[in-house]
């Protein structure tokens, strides 16, 4: 099937919305006026990647209903290629998020509902791998992780909607039904960036997927080659 | 919390995310690469089996 966008041209623009996005949030949205202060500019990416890679776990949890409908393993594939940059993404997300936190929260870690769900969420989609790795066969596996996704998924809007529906932990929500709660040049750079981070997503799931081609292909002429 | 204070924790947090990513998109075009050329390989030794036993027939 002939692709709309070339892969190049994805990373191309990935790279073009995310170094503008970062130009703005630092050169254009001022300093955050609160306790976080310069810390703030962590957001603009922070925020960024952890909405798509609840974005990839959102794909999985299609791939996996497409294929358990189907018994398609090209959805199994879309599926382990999504949770894989996900979790890339997730612990991106941890990482950034405990430095930010030790910055404005003065601590690395709390135990409070956006960051414990999100913690969750890693395990999840690590133990989504440990299950593969032990089903040796294909159907049977790819049966197995479908049914494991659409389960891990759960907890995904539970950690999108974790500090709209408990405002009392250290987390603040962004955007919530009330607005922004950001300036406007603040909003801007953070959709820059987001669009930025969306395309790498997309631009990593099709050359991950073109990996996996490869690798049957390879295994495929050996196999044929007896060997 | 000063600006240079602040600098220090976005920094720090702006080098992981960039490494990271960074990271896997030269590691994925390499795979990618090495992959191709394997497959190139593969094919040529398909075929170069294969002439031998046209030219028997």
């Amino acid at each position: 099937m002939k692709k709309l966008v070339s892969a190049p041209a994805l990373f191309i623009g990935a790279g073009a919305f995310l170094i503008v996005g970062l130009l703005l949030g630092f050169w254009w949205a001022p300093v955050d006026s609160s306790s976080m202060g310069f810390s703030q500019k962590i957001f603009y990416y922070h925020a960024p990647i952890a909405e798509t890679s609840l974005v990839a776990f959102g794909i999985a949890f299609v791939a996996a209903i497409l294929y358990l409908r189907t018994q398609d393993l090209k959805w199994d594939r879309l599926g382990y290629v999504s949770v894989r940059l996900g979790l890339l993404f997730a612990v991106l997300v941890m990482l950034t998020g405990m430095i930010w936190g030790k910055a404005s929260w003065g601590t690395w870690w709390a135990w409070e509902p956006r960051l414990t769900t999100f913690l969750l969420v890693c395990f999840l989609y690590a133990a989504y791998w440990v299950l593969r790795s032990v089903v040796d066969e294909e159907q049977r596996r790819a049966t197995y992780a479908a049914v494991f996704a659409i389960i891990a998924f759960v907890d995904v809007p539970i950690t999108f909607f974790a500090t709209r529906f408990l405002p009392e932990g250290l987390h603040p929500a962004v955007i919530t039904s009330g607005g922004t709660g950001m300036e406007g040049s603040m909003f801007a750079s953070f959709m820059i960036s987001m669009v930025g981070m969306t395309l790498l997503l997309v631009a990593l799931i099709r050359r991950d997927l073109e990996i996996e081609d490869l690798k049957d292909r390879v295994t495929d002429l050996k196999t044929s080659l007896g060997g | 919390m000063t600006v240079a204070e602040g600098a220090k924790y976005v920094a720090a947090a702006y080098a992981v995310i960039l490494a990271a990513l960074l990271i896997y998109y030269f590691m994925s075009a390499r795979r990618v690469a090495v992959l191709q050329r394997d497959v190139e390989l593969l094919e040529d030794e398909a075929k170069r089996r294969q002439a031998p036993a046209g030219e028997a027939e």
